[in-house]
This record gives C-alpha cells, sequence and structure tokens, in this order.
C-alpha cells in the first residue's frame, strides 16, 4: 500500500530541514520554515482525521501562526533591518548538510531504541528528534540573530512534532504550551534582533560579546 | 624437498651472486636473475598446485595466494631492479641492495608459509630489516635517512604488538604452532579482546592503514623503484595476510571487529585518496594510493568478518575473496606504476608531477604501460581493479539483502564509489600533467623509454592486469578457494555468480571500442585531417606555463574538501600551490616524539658523571624495592 | 534479453538526440522565444559527421581515442538498464558498480583528452569535470542503495524491473527521494543549469563545453550523441524509480519510459530557465544534498521493519 499521509508530511518536515540547512539565501530560509509551519499544522489533521474542532482548530492555529504570521514578521524584520541576503554559516554548508544527514541517522537511532507509548506512527519521533537537533544545529552554527531566530523555529517545530506524538495522553497542553513558547522565543529574539539593531547597526550575534562591561 | 624450498634456495643463490661477482656486475646481475626466474617460476610453480589441492598449513590455499602475490610481483620487480640500479651511481652497494632484495623476497615467503609464532615473528623481522636496510639505499639524502629511521621505529611498534598478541594467545594453548593456536581460539575467553586489539594494531602498522599510516609515504617514496614496488605491492600485505590469518585461526570473531575494519578502510580510503591528490611528487602520491587501497581491501576483510559474525556465509565468502583479489590486483598494477615513476624519474630526472608533461611524446610505451596501470588502479572496467571493487561491494550489496545485521553496512558502497570517483580525478590528473601536455619547465630534459629489460617487466605486469580484468575467473576461482578457508563455509557459487556478466562486459568494451575507432577513422579520414595549434580561445602566445599544473588541476576538490584533510592551499598571484600536511605524522606523532625527546634531554640531567650520585641511585632503588617487598610480604 | 529489450535499447538509442532539443525548445518557449526545432541534434550530427577534423599538434592518440571510448561506455551502459521494464541486453549480480564503472571510463578517457591539447582552458575544464563527477558518485551510489534495499536484488535489471513494481508502493517515499537525488545527478552528470551552463558563452565559466574545446568533426559529434545517450540513461533512472514498469506489457511500458524521459527533458528546460547556475564553489553543496536526499532514504528503507 502507499505510505499513508502523514508520513508524507514527515518526509517533507526533514526535506525543509536539509533545504533550511542547504540554502544560501536567508529569505529562503525563511521561507523554509514557513512552509515546515504548514505540514505542521497539516499534520493532526493527518493523524486524525475525525474533523473535531479541537484538531481542525489546532491545524488552524498552526498554520496561521507557523506559516504566516511568524514568517512574514520574519522577512519584515528583514527587509526593515536591511540585513544582507546571505546566511553567512560559521560551518560550511556542504559541511552543515553532512551534519544534518548524520543528525536524522542519528535521530532514528536513538527513536527506535526509546520505547515511547501510543505513537500514533513510526516516523513521528525520529522525525521530531532529527528537527530538534537540526534547529540546534542552526542555533550553533548561524552567526546572524535572524538565522537563530530561523533555529529556535524550527526547534520549537520539533518540539511540536514531538507533542503530537504524545498527544494522546496529554491533550490541548502540549499544544498550547508549545504555540506560547513560540510567542515567547520570537518576543524575545525579536527584541534582540531589534536592540542589536539600533545599537550596533548590525545582526551579526557573534557581536553581542561586546555587550560585556 | 618441495618445489618451494627449492625455489627459495635458488633465489638466495642469485641474491649472492653480485656479491660474488663483484667486480664484474653484468654477470652478477645475470646470477641475480636467473636465481630469482628460476626460484620464483618454482615457487610460481608450487603456489598454483597448492592451491589447486589446498593442502594442510604451510601449504594451504591462503598460504599460497600470498606467495603467488609475492613471486608475481617479486620477480618483473627484480629484473627491473638490475638493469635500474646498474645506472645508479654514489649511492650504496648495489650488489648490496641486490642481495637484500632476494633476502626481502625470501623473508616474505617465510611470513606468507610460517606454521608457528616464532618462525613468523623471525621472518617478520628479517622482512622489516631488510626493508629497511633498502630504504636508506640512497643514505646520502637526508629524508631517505629520516623516512628509514621513521619507518624502523613504527614497524617495531607493529612487532611489539604482535609479539604481546602471540604471547596472550599462546597462553592458552599447549604450544605456539598455528595449529594449536587455532585449536585454543575457543578457550580463550577474556584473552579474545586483547588478541583481537592487538592484531589489529599489529597488523594494521604494516598494512598502512589510517591512522598508522604515517611511516609509508616516507619510506616508499625514498626506496630505489622496484624496491618501492616491491613494499607498496607486497609487503603491507603481509599486513593484510595476518589479519586474515588472525581471522582463520579464531574461527568466529565478535561483530565489533569487522565493524571496526570496515571503518577503518573507509577512513583509509577516503583519506589516502585525498592526501594523494594533494600530493605531487609522483612516488609519495603513489605510496598514498597504497593507503587507499589497503582501505578497499580492509572494507573487504571487514565485510568477510561480519559475515563470518552474523553467520551470512555468502557476505563473509564475497568480502574476503574481494579482500584476497584486490590484495593481489593491488600488487600488480601499484608495482607497475611504480616501475614507471622508476622510468619517469630516470628520463625526466625529476618526479616533481609540477614540472613534467608531455612524456607521452618521447616514451610512449612506458606512458601506455602508466595509463593502463592507473585506469586498473581507479577500479575501471575492463580491467583487474575492476573486478576486485565488484566482488567487494557484491559483499556489501548482499548484507542488504538480507532482513537482520549487518544491513547497513550496504552504505559503505557509497564510500566505495566516491574513492572510485575521486582515484579517476588522481590519476587522470597524473597521467594529464606527467605524460600529457607540453613540457612545464623547460630545464626538465625528456629521455626515451627504458631498454627492453626494464620495459618488459612493466608491460608484463600491463599484461597481467588486463587478463585478470578480462577473464575475471583466473582470480576469482582461487580467491574463491581462498576465502572458502579463511571464512570456514564452503562455497556454493555465490562468489563466482555473475561473473560471466563481467567478461561480458569486457569483451563488450573492447568490442565497441574497436567498432567505434575503425568508424571514428573512417568519418574522419572520408575528409581532411589538419592539425594546428591548440585552440587558445583567440590568444595567441600562451606559453607551455599557461597549461594547467597538478596543482590547480586538483584545487577545486581539495578546496571543497577543506581543511578537513590537512591540505594548505596557497594563492600566490602568479603560482598556486597544495601543500599537504600529514594529519597524523604532522599533527600527532611528530610532537608524541619530539616531547619524548625534550624529556629525554631532560633526564639526561641524572646523568651528572659523579659516583656519589649514582651511588645514590643504588641506595634509592634498594630501598625502594624494600619497601615494595615489605608491603608484599605483610599482605598474608 | 528478450525481444522487447532489444528494440527498446534501439529505441531509446535513437530517439536520445532528441531528449537534448526538447529541453532547449522548452527554455526557448519559456523565455518567450521559439527556438531551434527539438530534431535540432540530429542535424548537427550529420553536419559534424560529414567534416574533416582539426587535430593540436600537441595531442596524441588519447585525444582521437576518447570520443570512442565515451560512446562505446554510454552505449554500454544502456545496455545494463532494464529499458523494456523487464530485462536488460546484459545483467549480472552487482552490475551496478559496471554501470558506475563504464561511465567513469568514459569520464577518464575525456578529460584526459582535455589535458592532452596543453590548453589551459581544457585543464581548466577538465578539473571542474573530475570535481562534480567525483561530488555526483556517492549520490549516484547511494540512490542504487536504496534500491537495493527495497527490492532486496542486485544486479539493475531487477532493481528496476519487476521485483521493483512489487515493492514500489511499500517503499515509495523513499523512492521518490532516490529518484529525485538521481535526477540532482542528472543535471551535474549532463552537464545543465545549476551546475554547468551548455549555453553559455564565456569560455571562463564553463565546464564541460570547454574540456571538449578541441575536439571537432566526427570526434565532436561522438561526444555530443554520448551526451545525449547519458541524459537518456539517467533519465531512465529516474523514471524507473518513480514508475515501476516490471508489471505492464513491453508496449505500454516502452511508451511509459518514453513520455517519462520527455517529461524529464521538459523538466531539466524548465530548470534552466526558472534557475541560475550555481556559483563554482557551491557545486559540491549542490551534490551533497542530493547525497543527502539518497542518504535520508537509505535511513528511511533501513527502518522500513
Amino acid at each position: 500500500m502507499i505510505a499513508p499521509i502523514h508520513d508524507l508530511l514527515l518526509l517533507l518536515v526533514i526535506l525543509t530541514n536539509f533545504w533550511v540547512l542547504g540554502t544560501t539565501r536567508l529569505s529562503a530560509t525563511v521561507r523554509a520554515t514557513a512552509i515546515q509551519g504548514l505540514l505542521l499544522g497539516l499534520l493532526p489533521v493527518a493523524l486524525h482525521p475525525g474533523w473535531t474542532a479541537h484538531t481542525i482548530g489546532l491545524a488552524v492555529g498552526t498554520i496561521v501562526v507557523k506559516a504566516i504570521v511568524l514568517p512574514a514578521f520574519l522577512l519584515w524584520a528583514t527587509r526593515e533591518a536591511a540585513v544582507r541576503r546571505e546566511v553567512e554559516p560559521l560551518v560550511g554548508f556542504s559541511a552543515s548538510l553532512m551534519l544534518g544527514a548524520v543528525a536524522v541517522a542519528l535521530a532514528f537511532a536513538i527513536a527506535t531504541r526509546l520505547a515511547l507509548p501510543d505513537v500514533p506512527t513510526r516516523l513521528l519521533v525520529p522525525v521530531a528528534l532529527a528537527t530538534v537537533m537540526v534547529g540546534l544545529l542552526v542555533l550553533t552554527t548561524r552567526s546572524k540573530a535572524l538565522s537563530q531566530v530561523v533555529g529556535y523555529l524550527i526547534l520549537e517545530n520539533g518540539i511540536y512534532v514531538f507533542g503530537l506524538s504524545q498527544a494522546e495522553r496529554v491533550p490541548f497542553l502540549v499544544e498550547v504550551g508549545v504555540l506560547l513558547d513560540i510567542f515567547v522565543g520570537v518576543f524575545i529574539m525579536g527584541i534582540v534582533v531589534f536592540h542589536i539593531n539600533r545599537e550596533f547597526d548590525s545582526l551579526d550575534s557573534a557581536r553581542l560579546t561586546e555587550l560585556k562591561d | 624437498m618441495s618445489p618451494l624450498g627449492l625455489g627459495v634456495a635458488l633465489i638466495l643463490l642469485g641474491g649472492v651472486m653480485p656479491l660474488i661477482f663483484r667486480r664484474r656486475p653484468r654477470l652478477g646481475g645475470l646470477g641475480f636473475q636467473a636465481g630469482l626466474f628460476g626460484g620464483g617460476a618454482l615457487g610460481l610453480y608450487w603456489a598454483g598446485s597448492s592451491l589447486a589441492s589446498s593442502g594442510p598449513l604451510a601449504a594451504d590455499p591462503l598460504s599460497a595466494w600470498f606467495v603467488l602475490l609475492i613471486l608475481a610481483v617479486g620477480v618483473p620487480a627484480s629484473g627491473y631492479g638490475v638493469r635500474y640500479l646498474a645506472s645508479e651511481r654514489g649511492h650504496g652497494s648495489r650488489a648490496g641492495a641486490h642481495g637484500l632484495f632476494a633476502v626481502l623476497l625470501v623473508a616474505l615467503v617465510g611470513v606468507a608459509t610460517a606454521t608457528s609464532v616464532g618462525s613468523f615473528l623471525i621472518a617478520w623481522e628479517v622482512m622489516a630489516v631488510s626493508a629497511y636496510l633498502l630504504v636508506i639505499f640512497e643514505c646520502d639524502k637526508v629524508e631517505s635517512r629520516r623516512a628509514g629511521l621513521v619507518y624502523l621505529i613504527v614497524t617495531h611498534v607493529s612487532t611489539l604488538a604482535l609479539i604481546l598478541m602471540f604471547s596472550i594467545w599462546s597462553g592458552a594453548a599447549p604450544n605456539a604452532s598455528f595449529a594449536a593456536l587455532g585449536a585454543a581460539a575457543p578457550h580463550l575467553g577474556p584473552r579474545l579482546p586483547w588478541v583481537l586489539w592487538l592484531s589489529l594494531i599489529g597488523f594494521c602498522i604494516k598494512a598502512g592503514a589510517v591512522p598508522v599510516h604515517f611511516w609509508l609515504p616516507g619510506a616508499h617514496a625514498a626506496a630505489p623503484s622496484h624496491v618501492s614496488a616491491m613494499m607498496s605491492g607486497v609487503m603491507i600485505k603481509t599486513g593484510i595476510y595476518g589479519l586474515l590469518r588472525t581471522a582463520q585461526l579464531l574461527g568466529v570473531v565478535p561483530p565489533w571487529w569487522g565493524w571496526l575494519l570496515v571503518l577503518l578502510g573507509v577512513a583509509s580510503g577516503l583519506l589516502g585518496v585525498l592526501w594523494a591528490l594533494a600530493q605531487h611528487d609522483l612516488k609519495r602520491l603513489l605510496a598514498y594510493h597504497s593507503v587507499e587501497n589497503i582501505g578497499i581491501i580492509l572494507i573487504g576483510v571487514g565485510t568477510g568478518a561480519l559475515g563470518v559474525s552474523y553467520g551470512r556465509p555468502s557476505v563473509a565468502l564475497l568480502g574476503f575473496a574481494g579482500a584476497l583479489l584486490h590484495t593481489l590486483n593491488h600488487g600488480l598494477f601499484k608495482s607497475l606504476l611504480f616501475l614507471g615513476a622508476g622510468v619517469v624519474s630516470r628520463a625526466a630526472g625529476t618526479l616533481a608531477i609540477d614540472r613534467l608533461g608531455g612524456l607521452a611524446r618521447s616514451a610512449p610505451r612506458t606512458a601506455a604501460a602508466f595509463l593502463l596501470g592507473s585506469a586498473a588502479i581507479s577500479g575501471l572496467p575492463p580491467l583487474n581493479g575492476f573486478v576486485s571493487e565488484w566482488v567487494v561491494a557484491r559483499g556489501l550489496l548482499t548484507a542488504a539483502g538480507g532482513q537482520a545485521s549487518p544491513r547497513g553496512a550496504v552504505v559503505v558502497i557509497a564510500g566505495l564509489g566516491l574513492i572510485g570517483g575521486l582515484a579517476v580525478a588522481c590519476f587522470t590528473k597524473v597521467n594529464g600533467t606527467i605524460f600529457l601536455g607540453h613540457p612545464r619547465d623547460g630545464a626538465v630534459r625528456y629521455g626515451p623509454d627504458p631498454e627492453p629489460g626494464m620495459l618488459a617487466p612493466m608491460l608484463a605486469l600491463a599484461a597481467a592486469c588486463v587478463l585478470l580484468g578480462a577473464l575475471p575467473m583466473l582470480g576469482v576461482v582461487p580467491a574463491t578457494k581462498v576465502a572458502e578457508l579463511v571464512s570456514g563455509y564452503p562455497d556454493s557459487g555465490v562468489v563466482g555468480s555473475g561473473i560471466e556478466g563481467v567478461t561480458r562486459l569486457a569483451i563488450g568494451v573492447l568490442a565497441l571500442g574497436i567498432i567505434g575507432w575503425a568508424f571514428s577513422r573512417w568519418l574522419v579520414r572520408r575528409q581532411s585531417v589538419a592539425e594546428a595549434a591548440t585552440w587558445a580561445c583567440g590568444a595567441v602566445g600562451l606559453t607551455a606555463r599557461a597549461q594547467y599544473t597538478a596543482s590547480s588541476y586538483a584545487d577545486p576538490l581539495l578546496t571543497a574538501v577543506g581543511p578537513a584533510t590537512g591540505l594548505r592551499i596557497v594563492r600566490q598571484p602568479r603560482a598556486l600551490s597544495t601543500h599537504p600536511t600529514d594529519v597524523v605524522l604532522d599533527g600527532i606523532a611528530r610532537p608524541i616524539w619530539n616531547r619524548v625527546l625534550s624529556l629525554g634531554s631532560r633526564a639526561r640531567m641524572l646523568q651528572t658523571g659523579r659516583l656519589r650520585w649514582y651511588l645514590l641511585y643504588v641506595v634509592l632503588t634498594v630501598s625502594a624495592l624494600l619497601v615494595y617487598l615489605g608491603t608484599k610480604v605483610r599482605q598474608p | 534479453m528478450s525481444l522487447s529489450s532489444v528494440v527498446m535499447y534501439l529505441l531509446v538509442c535513437a530517439l536520445a538526440p532528441l531528449l537534448p532539443g526538447i529541453a532547449t525548445r522548452t527554455k526557448s518557449l519559456l523565455t518567450g522565444r521559439r527556438g531551434s526545432p527539438v530534431w535540432q541534434l540530429y542535424a548537427d550530427l550529420a553536419k559534424l559527421f560529414r567534416k574533416g577534423a582539426v587535430y593540436s599538434r600537441t595531442t596524441t592518440l588519447v585525444f582521437r581515442a576518447a570520443p570512442v571510448v565515451l560512446i562505446a561506455t554510454s552505449l554500454l551502459a544502456a545496455g545494463l538498464l532494464p529499458l523494456d521494464g523487464r530485462s536488460a541486453l546484459l545483467a549480472f549480480p552487482g552490475d551496478l558498480v559496471g554501470f558506475a564503472g563504464l561511465l567513469a571510463l568514459g569520464r577518464f578517457a575525456l578529460v584526459l583528452a582535455g589535458l592532452d591539447t596543453g590548453s589551459s582552458f581544457e585543464g581548466m575544464g577538465a578539473s571542474r569535470e573530475v570535481m562534480v563527477a567525483t561530488f555526483a558518485e556517492p549520490a549516484l551510489f547511494l540512490g542504487f542503495v536504496v534500491l537495493a534495499l527495497a527490492t532486496g536484488r542486485m544486479s539493475l535489471e531487477e532493481m528496476l524491473g519487476v521485483p521493483l513494481a512489487s515493492v514500489w508502493s511499500g517503499s515509495a517515499p523513499s523512492l521518490v527521494l532516490a529518484a529525485a537525488s538521481f535526477f540532482m545527478v542528472l543535471l551535474a552528470e549532463t552537464s545543465r543549469v545549476p551546475v554547468d551552463d551548455p549555453a553559455t558563452h564565456l569560455e571562463l565559466t564553463m565546464i564541460h563545453e570547454v574540456m571538449i574545446l578541441d575536439h571537432s568533426g566526427p570526434d565532436l559529434g561522438l561526444i555530443l550523441l554520448a551526451g545525449s545517450l547519458k541524459l537518456a540513461l539517467f533519465g531512465t533512472l529516474v523514471t524507473s524509480a518513480l514508475v515501476p514498469r516490471g508489471g505492464m506489457a513491453p508496449f505500454s511500458s516502452g511508451l511509459v519510459l518514453i513520455a517519462g524521459l520527455v517529461v524529464i527533458a521538459v523538466g531539466v528546460g524548465m530548470v534552466e530557465s526558472v534557475m541560475a547556475r550555481l556559483r563554482m564553489n557551491r557545486l559540491p553543496q549542490f551534490l551533497v544534498a542530493a547525497s543527502a536526499l539518497a542518504g535520508l532514504a537509505v535511513i528511511l528503507e533501513l527502518q522500513r521493519p
């Protein structure tokens, strides 16, 4: 039989991760996270095709926040702060792609050892882990503050997927918590972004070290 | 006396000839050659018949296979060496070098046919020391002496590891014969990990696997070309022989040993070829390619070991057979290439690839043989390198066919592909810059092909490469027999299946090539054939200096791979150069060595030369001993 | 070997020169021009085969032999693929190594021919060509590994033929990924945008074109023909991984393959009209991404219960 739709969605999530790692344009990474947000929004519907108000609400909320509002906000920030369009990674693109592939392999290896109860589909946990790892990778290897917001978003997306895997056991709480988390995270990073921009006319977080007394 | 014993005696006799006829080098050389050819022929006959009959230890297929390799490379190399050394002046004694060569050959045969720990280790040491003396043949050069020293130190670390391994192993056996060791293998218990680790260290050092390869490029580049051929083509394979013999005697090995070997193989293969790509000294480059090919062989050995560990007969057979086949094939084409490097060095007076060019014009036969060897080492059909890589790859693919471990090992095939791609890149660089185009340095002279005595061994090796590539069953059938012995599984026709496909592929390449050649010549001849200068896109007056050099050719690849491999790329307005640093030798081994030296010089403070200090040392030692004994005695 | 495989082999070899024409035509149409006819390459070949040749005085036999080696290896490599969806002209276990080896042999010859001219331009092209091809190698092999894991078979005939059809639906995601990876390798191996630009006009920015700068007449014709064959070869890999043809009748299977090849040629043209070529130092990244896709597919296959 053809692979179920949610597995395809999860696969595409991994591909968007690779996209973020491999692309040279800042705007492209934002677009990739937007698509990832859209995929994540579709996921609960695909996992629980019962069309309950809860799943639909969750899907719509996720798509609005993760696929529309945040990316638009980020793109606006890019324009507003006149950030150069290149990503400027600390680790080369090929190397980060390879690291990403290693992260995915690692995620699958860990997930097979991690016997979680009530997981709706086999791919859910490894994809969540891989997404978290790629988020961490982006956070640590990209120098621009805006790239780091993207990395943080990917990290949050990973946690979101992980939350989905436990949605049966802990309803509601995960989603709300995750959504709130994103708001808080982006809020903080946004402040940081503008702050740095105003102070140093730069969005390079390597310069954050200059903030010390 | 067996044919092998007789052959060994003849080889030794041949080795003595140049020493006896010191005053008449031609006669000495003739005697040397006669002894080695006769002895070699007898030994090869013995190896062939042993492979056919699978006798007891010392004449079993595994020993016979390596004797075959040793003599198949050793005999042509010796024939080449007689002419090659005849023109060398001002180095060490030529007669001595011939004698040592014969000793090295006999020691190698001794390693491959030893039946007990004692004789194995003696042969091992004789091999190591005679090779050392040959490495420093050009002892007037500083780098030769230095390379020799590094080699001597490292090879003794290897011997030390092997002595430890055998003493631990034979502790569980009634005596130190290999048969007794094999019988004791199931009762090793906690000693088994020690044996496995020490065998890995000892034999991988000798084989030149990453990260203990660092002695190899220097030593192989320093030796005279026919000795380099012997060392790179054959001597390092004694490490492979040791690993296979260990695996055979142990019977069943734990999975981690196989996985580790595969990992070491991939690391050696990739890093070896990358380092070679950055090398622009022909012999060092070829030496790094030995590291690469040892990597491919180790992938095969590891796959075989995994097959044994997980009880997958076809995986084990294919892995071991591929490793064995590649051991032989690499011996053939690598010695061919080293002999070719000797010709290049004599014809052009330098081995610096960046200064050469256009040598095919003055030495076309050498160029053709070298090109063929290059295609073979790059694993291209229809040559022998392709056949062995095909067998190893099939081992990995067979692993993928099952549902259980070692299914994931199939990913290594991508590593093999990358190694092959890099080898193509490296050998197009070598052939393109040495033999094709224009000379890059006007000061380099261009000599002709060497005399027939030097050319014939190269052509013979080239013919063997073609033969084993086009008729792969010639190699695969005996290799399968050896693999059966090593793995302990009988072959049900797995290894040879599809072999006729390889032959058809080879025939197809040759047939289509010939038809295509006739077709293209016909097309061209119908019209005019004009000769002109190379089109330089409208530019006029481009000199030979404007050609791509080996450095600039390798630059895009090396830049892309980056500093991960220890390469330094220097861009200057008028020139570009790549500087390979050996990560292990320059980054780890040298600093440790320097630290040891500085510790040693500090320890020299203790050497005051005054008697009372020495008396104090004696007193201190005695009292320390007494204290130690006191604590020992008090414990009940 | 069967009759249908022979027929398909001849058909694919005969129609291969259409593919670059289709790609170019697609690009022309999408960029608002009329473009050359799709059979342009046939006309070019007819012209080139009727011409004489000019050889550089620097060159040796290597230069003259290279186009022949290239066309011979490409023709043989096509024989290893099950073009009718069931059987190949030549199949044996592990023949995928032979497939890669044949392509490598052709490249080996052509790159040496480039260096044979002693031209700095062709040296440059040769150097870049081997870089691209080297990085494409692991992606190609990982794609084959996906097929091997999905089918449990060892020859291309089976990995792309009947056994693939029976397991296709179970491994659809990984096979789609492998096909995507094959397509990226196709763009690299056939010197297409975004790796190389067949229409570029400055030698310094070329890869493949500048390497064959000195070849003329029938030699150049053979190289162009081999290039179109290569497009058909990799196109067959992509099509076979995407559309399992093992269960179809020979006729419909052949039709599907040809339709697939046309679609891929159109795809190549579309990529060419919407993308710029990548900077030279970004090329490894493109091919590493292809490897990463195939690697992901391998992980999925290894995880499949």
